[in-house]
């Protein structure tokens, strides 16, 4: 096995592209994948031919094959794909570097295309009334108890994040007004026109107490993409150089069965398989979290950025909540986050958003940049075992 | 009437089938007792294959809870109150309860099970405060 080192900065983000991000596109998820593959190929400055990749999220509707025939690809040399759902664009490049170093493909482009609010809504969960569960789901212990979405489950973590360590909602409505002040920057942002103050969240109304509307993410129709090359062609191509440092999946010893209620079940419903995945990461990239200039740290809902600030060593357990309190997730504090607005503010496009504007930060790009930002952490890391990355300059 | 719970499936069986005669039953493997929750059919302690389902008392503690006010599932009107339940005598063995309304709870109050007839399905727990 090559010595993690070696593997540094071997591969790089050589383009990205995303469509708009609005409520309802009007389009196919095809036309989605194909219009954010598109940008990120001119970003590149490569021809949608090049690719010899393709790797998507196992929820995405659009095949790599219903791809490589829209966009005239002649050959696809290899194809995969990861998940589950949300924690899967970290690891989509993962699978990208591996075909890259083991010369299965030169070109990978990785997507992610949905309709999530025009469309199929994941907010909305189960709405079955019919017989539920079996088949290793145990969706039977949860859903005729009336647990049936995802923010209802967070919830319960959030109660029992406040139970264990005083957290307290204006905690949570600081990290929704640091994803609100970012999107009001980012005129791609879906919430840009739109601002927010910690009176305003407080007076949302409660969806699954404690949290409330702006603990909550967007429903968004859009789709983004991004190019993955070797280092080296990286280097021959159009853009700053942006290199993975590092990519990491990682599971838990008791990760639970299923997809998403069993994790109420894990011994600390107060952390997440983030956990893991920072220390395998920090590990591979040889860096800590002092080293990180700034984050894209996944938000489902706000409560899902507090404990990863904790999983990732940014604060110590149980401090997540006057650790933002004193701005250190502002743009001017110590781990400025979600630079674009996130899921919270700019859209959802299930984890992949914040991969792109990852790459904006090390570019210099962002319209929210941190001055002089070289490293920037980007996970995917809710429920279940998740993945994430860390780009650099090389 | 909601969903109603999948009673058959190989693994969770029994739970229902303890239910269904009013009793709160928990996986255990039959070779070597550890506790098997969610219910498996497979011991990774020891790698047996057998279950064994052990009756215990319907009580627990409130572990976290919320109060769902936005109305999702058409079959649960807002606002109930999801509990998260740690069995007292199994506290690595959590359950969900669902209280109609918004009743007083906090983390660490006790709850009981009662198994009332049901018309439209299966017999399953019905958590309420003790």
């Amino acid at each position: 096995m090559l010595a993690e080192a070696a593997l540094r900065d071997r591969c790089a983000v050589a383009g990205i592209g995303a469509t708009d991000f609005s409520r309802n596109s009007g389009r196919s998820d095809l036309t989605l994948a194909v219009q954010a593959a598109l940008a990120a190929c001119a970003d590149a400055g490569i021809a949608p031919a090049q690719i010899d990749g393709i790797v998507r999220s196992d929820m995405d509707t659009v095949r790599p094959n219903d791809l490589a025939h829209a966009l005239g690809i002649p050959e696809l040399t290899f194809w995969g794909e990861t998940g589950p759902g949300g924690t899967a664009p970290p690891a989509m490049l993962g699978l990208a570097v591996g075909a890259i170093l083991s010369g299965q493909a030169r070109t990978v482009l990785c997507f992610r295309e949905l309709n999530g609010r025009s469309g199929r809504r994941y907010g909305l969960g189960a709405g079955t009334t019919d017989s539920v569960g079996g088949a290793g789901t145990y969706d039977e212990f949860f859903l005729p108890q009336g647990l049936t979405t995802p923010g209802q489950i967070f919830a319960l973590m959030a109660q029992r994040h406040a139970y264990e360590f005083g957290t307290r909602p204006e905690h949570l409505g600081r990290i929704a007004l640091a994803c609100r002040a970012r999107a009001n920057a980012n005129p791609a942002a879906q919430m840009h026109d739109r601002t927010l103050t910690m009176a305003d969240y407080l007076a949302s109304r409660p969806i699954a107490e404690p949290l409330r509307l702006f603990d909550f993410c967007l429903e968004t129709d859009g789709a983004a993409a991004v190019i993955v090359t070797s280092t080296e062609q990286a280097r021959d191509l159009r853009q700053p150089l942006v290199t993975i440092r590092a990519v990491a999946q990682a599971s838990i010893p008791d990760p639970q069965p299923g997809v998403q209620f069993p994790v109420l079940l894990r011994e600390s419903i107060t952390s997440l398989p983030g956990q893991a995945v920072a220390r395998t990461l920090y590990r591979r990239a040889g860096l800590g979290p002092e080293d990180i200039d700034v984050a894209q740290l996944y938000d489902c809902f706000t409560i899902t950025v507090l404990m990863q600030l904790e999983d990732w060593g940014f604060c110590k357990k149980g401090e997540g909540g006057p650790f933002v309190e004193s701005g250190a997730i502002d743009l001017d504090g110590t781990i400025p986050i979600n630079t674009g607005g996130g899921h919270l503010s700019e859209g959802y496009i299930h984890g992949m958003n914040h991969v792109l504007e990852g790459v904006r930060q090390v570019r210099g790009t962002s319209t929210s940049q941190v001055p002089g930002a070289e490293t920037c952490l980007v996970t995917a890391t809710p429920l279940p075992p998740g993945s994430a990355v860390i780009f650099g300059r090389g | 009437m909601g969903p109603q719970p999948v009673v058959d499936d190989p693994d969770t069986a029994g739970f229902f089938a303890a239910a269904a005669e009013g009793r709160l039953a928990v996986c255990h493997c039959a070779s070597c007792d550890a506790v098997l929750h969610p219910p498996v059919g497979y011991c990774r302690t020891c790698g047996g294959f057998g279950q064994r389902w052990q009756d215990v008392a319907p009580r627990g503690r409130i572990y976290s809870y919320s109060v769902v006010t936005h109305q999702v599932h058409p079959d649960f009107p807002t606002p109930y109150t999801l509990l998260l339940i740690e069995l007292d005598e199994r506290p690595e063995v959590r359950l969900v309860g669902r209280l109609d309304g918004r009743p007083e709870v906090h983390v660490g109050r006790p709850v009981v099970a009662d198994f009332p007839p049901a018309a439209d399905g299966p017999r399953r727990p019905t958590w309420r405060l003790a």
